[in-house]
């Protein structure tokens, strides 16, 4: 090859990097900018609702939480406390105990005065079997839990049993430690029940990082901003996805994903498409996939719903450990979901969930951490060309950072504008600190877990397995 | 020091894109440190707001409980004039207004009765009514809806016809609460808008009104038999649940027509009302209808033979013990054992696979 | 000497709390005010009222197991009054299963309810 064939493609490469970078910018923008225009209607439609007149009402749809738990011992009797005091009347509260190897069981037999009873199972959908059985509670206070012990089989099999066993309409399904706020089932449930022309299929809620916060037996007393960065980094990084994403997604009906620790589904239309796949990690999003997918090939007005609210709070990763873990899993979790549903991607077929969610998942999510870290090779093997000019590099560094850093305080002031969490002097200062740092402290660490991730998928299949077995659901 | 000489030709002779980028990262330090300061300012500001919120809150509880308790006959006394004056000198703006309204409505929320009506009689004069009706003018929605809130909240029957004109908002939320006001303040008479709604009621709203309904007493509540009739699906389903709570059972006649409506949800839900006024006649029609029906029908009338079920069904009954669907199998199986047991022995002996045996031992104990 | 009659009342609605306090410190009763379950608890066995009033719909500990816990636990016969805003069958039910003395839903009358704590201290 001679030396103009090389310049040209090497300005090509070029060419791609920046419209590539171009337009992840300027779709930052342009979802920032809906989502702010969907947080202001959603704030003015319910800045006056009464939500009491629907949690007292015995015809209010009936709910089930699946909560499946995994060596929960610890804390499970304070957090199964916490789900049954929610204020919603017409709901129960189902714990599958998926094979735990501590005493969680014995436990909550004892907390709850529970005893096994009878109960015919619909099999729907096909899971493992059950283990030591299924128990209520002799106490008319507790009458709304209901416990399963059954065999390992991860959380999308967990959560496949309490589908086979509510007899409600909704089923809510969350991670047992999550923290839900009393008046978070009539919050979810608004969505599907005040749409008239279409059918809200799913309504996802955000995830609020409880860290350091005061919760006491299972109450969220007070709202702290945790102590390290890196838990503080990941409040801001909660906070850019939700109040700049997410919503926007939703304005357009193209949220592609619920988050897996607070989703709630009409339970026959879960079971309809087969319930959670258990042979992926990413279930929570492969789900909503198939369900949007199978409405799609309906042809039936549809929505996913999303509440901005703070309803659920949880721990988040405090160490780099499980942080990268946790985002290596979700690496792979979004592989396999695009693989699995790489028939809608592009395809006129599916509207919307084809052409836009499909196609901007995979380009700048997942191809994302790839497209940097080629960057970044590309970037070394100039410098040892000793082929950079530092001046322009540096200035497109700055350009970067400082881009990131742009759009992170406004995701601060758009939390500030509607729900204004943390309210304790020194946070504000925290926070932008926190901004400052993130590109140096929260970013590698999560491009190195992407990375990893894309790694282990086509590398390393005997990961995917053991993993889920023996964790069973860790965030 | 710097050159800014030096920094000024270095700058014009960079390539275009470079001096887009520096431009750029001009700009983004710029918003950046305009955004930090307006951040603190923010945050101060919202912190302040908030003190000052507690604290008239708690100026506007007191005001209104020392008002109750002055209250000695009808019409308000000096006493309760001097506070009246007080509050109207101090809810001068919107703000505080809204924390005055709040304060009033938490406290009617709960309570009933005479305290009820001293309350109202306190937004009366403070002219706080006025206020409201003056949102009814605006032409934002969510101010119109707040509007409709107040003077529903606060029981203002007199400014109906002010409200009646937003019935048709093309906005859903306004549309609600002008069916809430109308429902609230004159029971089953407000429901009259059914007569004539075009759009659709969404379930959450039907909920909403028929918690008002079930607090009046229900010798109130006129014929439903137009409603049931309505070519306004939403109208239909909400009569029904009407129909079922009300115990309305003249109108068994038109929830039998019901059943062969041409929307599934309405023939389900009328299935679920015939069930829970246990009516025989329905049951031939569902017999008739079985097979072409969808499973959640099937399922409605498993459940409805639950309860009606009669010899003469033993047949029927046997013959889908081997349905296709779980649920009407185990309901028929269950329904078999209380007319039958010998025969359900009899099926259970030639069970065919585990499944279904599985059902038998759990009734075999239940 | 303290000769009046204790009341605890266990409602989050601090709005409600400090008007029925007003209304039964005229009548002549020491009010003692929780904003929980949890609260209330801890005011019954300190203080050991004459009379207990709960919401059910509380933070921590719902109105129904502070019934549980005076009944079964601290098995005392204190008469206990039980309101909220789910004013159905069910939750009635419950509460006078568990031993609840009366019940009042939301709305109620302030009025009519002294009448019925006086009924109930007479």
């Amino acid at each position: 090859m001679d030396s103009s064939t090389v310049r040209i493609i090497l300005l090509i490469i070029h060419y791609l990097f920046f419209i590539y970078a171009f337009s992840v910018v300027a779709s930052y923008i342009l979802l920032a900018i809906i989502s702010a225009i969907e947080s202001f209607h959603y704030m003015k439609k319910n800045s006056f609702v009464n939500y009491n007149e629907i949690l007292s009402s015995n015809i209010s749809p009936s709910i089930s939480i699946i909560a499946p738990a995994y060596n929960e011992s610890l804390n499970i009797v304070e957090n199964v406390r916490s789900l049954l005091s929610n204020h919603y009347v017409n709901y129960d509260v189902i714990v599958v105990n998926d094979g735990s190897k501590d005493d969680s069981l014995d436990k909550l037999i004892e907390a709850y005065d529970l005893v096994k009873i009878d109960y015919l199972i619909n099999p729907q959908i096909k899971t493992q079997p059950l283990r030591n059985g299924i128990f209520k509670s002799t106490n008319p206070a507790f009458e709304k839990l209901i416990v399963i012990d059954k065999e390992n089989g991860g959380k999308a099999d967990a959560l496949n049993f309490g589908l086979n066993i509510s007899n409600n309409q909704y089923v809510v399904c969350i991670d047992v430690d999550c923290l839900l706020l009393e008046d978070s089932l009539q919050k979810m449930i608004k969505p599907f029940l005040e749409v008239t022309d279409s059918k809200v299929i799913a309504s996802g809620g955000v995830i609020r990082i409880a860290n350091s916060c005061t919760i006491k037996e299972g109450k969220l007393l007070d709202v702290n901003l945790p102590k390290k960065f890196i838990e503080i980094s990941q409040i801001l990084e909660y906070l850019r996805s939700f109040l700049l994403g997410r919503m926007a997604w939703s304005r357009l009906n193209g949220l592609l994903v619920i988050s897996g620790a607070f989703g709630m589904f009409e339970k026959k239309s879960a079971i309809a498409v087969g319930g959670y796949d258990t042979n992926t990690v990413g279930e929570d999003m492969e789900i909503i996939v198939r369900m949007r997918r199978h409405m799609e090939e309906q042809k039936v007005n549809y929505k996913v719903a999303y509440i901005p609210d703070p309803l659920c709070w949880t721990e988040a990763p405090d160490n780099y450990k499980i942080l990268i873990s946790q985002r290596n899993r979700w690496t792979r979790g979004t592989i396999e979901v695009l693989k699995k549903h790489r028939k809608i991607g592009f395809n006129p077929k599916y509207n919307l969930l084809g052409m836009l969610s499909y196609p901007y998942w995979f380009f700048y999510e997942r191809l994302a951490p790839i497209i940097e870290v080629v960057g970044i090779i590309y970037f070394i093997i100039l410098v040892t060309l000793k082929n950079v000019r530092w001046d322009y590099a540096f200035a497109f560094f700055l350009l970067a950072y400082l881009f990131s850093v742009f759009f992170t305080i406004v995701a601060i002031l758009s939390e500030e504008l509607t729900y204004h969490q943390y309210k304790k002097k020194k946070t504000g200062f925290k926070l932008i600190v926190a901004t400052f740092l993130e590109p140096f402290i929260l970013h590698p660490a999560i491009l190195f877990a992407a990375i990893k991730g894309n790694i282990d998928y086509y590398f390393n299949k005997k990961l995917k397995w053991g993993e889920m077995k023996r964790k069973g659901l860790s965030n | 020091m710097i050159d800014f000489q030096h920094l000024l030709a270095y700058f014009e002779q960079l390539p275009l894109l470079v001096k887009a980028v520096w431009i750029l990262i001009g700009l983004l330090i710029i918003f950046i440190i305009l955004l930090i300061f307006y951040l603190k300012y923010l945050r101060g500001y919202l912190r302040k707001k908030e003190a000052i919120s507690k604290m008239l809150f708690t100026e506007y509880e007191a005001n209104l409980i020392n008002f109750l308790y002055s209250q000695t006959e009808e019409e308000i006394n000096e006493e309760q004039q001097i506070i009246v004056d007080k509050i109207k000198t101090s809810i001068t703006n919107k703000f505080k207004r809204k924390i005055f309204i709040s304060v009033m409505s938490k406290l009617k929320n709960d309570i009933s009765g005479e305290m009820a009506d001293s309350i109202n009689n306190l937004y009366i004069k403070t002219n706080l009514i006025n206020h409201s009706i003056a949102k009814l003018k605006s032409n934002k929605w969510y101010v119109i809806t707040a509007g409709i809130k107040e003077l529903n909240l606060f029981e203002i029957t007199n400014v109906f016809e002010q409200v009646k004109k937003h019935e048709n908002h093309p906005k859903q939320e306004v549309r609600n609460e002008v069916q809430l006001y109308f429902v609230s303040l004159f029971h089953f008479k407000g429901l009259d808008f059914l007569n004539t709604l075009k759009s659709s009621i969404s379930e959450w709203n039907q909920i909403q009104l028929l918690e008002i309904l079930q607090k009046f007493d229900d010798q109130e509540i006129s014929d439903i038999t137009p409603w049931l009739k309505s070519g306004n699906e939403s109208v239909v389903l909400f009569s029904l649940k009407l129909a079922k709570i009300y115990n309305q059972f003249q109108i068994i006649d038109t929830l039998l027509e019901l059943l062969n409506h041409q929307s599934k949800i309405i023939r389900l839900k009328t299935i679920e009302v015939l069930n829970y006024f246990q009516v025989n006649e329905a049951k031939k029609i569902l017999k008739n209808n079985f097979k072409n029906s969808s499973e959640d029908e099937q399922i409605a009338f498993f459940q409805m033979l639950e309860n009606t079920v009669e010899i003469a069904d033993e047949e029927f009954i046997v013959l889908n013990t081997k349905h296709v669907n779980f649920q009407v199998r185990v309901l028929a199986l269950k329904i078999l054992k209380r007319l039958n047991n010998e025969k359900l022995l009899d099926l259970k002996n030639n069970a065919a696979n585990d499944e279904d045996k599985l059902i038998f031992n759990y009734l075999e104990n239940n | 000497m303290n000769n009046l009659k204790k009341v605890v009342l266990a409602e989050d609605n601090s709005t409600l709390s400090l008007l029925l306090k007003f209304r039964l410190e005229k009548e002549g009763y020491e009010l003692l005010i929780a904003e929980n379950g949890k609260e209330a608890i801890e005011l019954i066995e300190t203080h050991e009222p004459q009379l207990i009033l709960t919401d059910i719909m509380m933070p921590f500990i719902s109105g129904l197991e502070v019934i549980s816990h005076v009944r079964n636990k601290l098995k005392v016969q204190t008469p206990i009054i039980v309101f909220s805003a789910a004013g159905q069958e069910e939750m009635v039910l419950k509460a006078f299963n568990l031993g609840a003395n009366d019940f009042m839903g939301k709305p109620f009358s302030p009025n009519e309810l002294v009448i019925r704590v006086k009924r109930l201290l007479a």
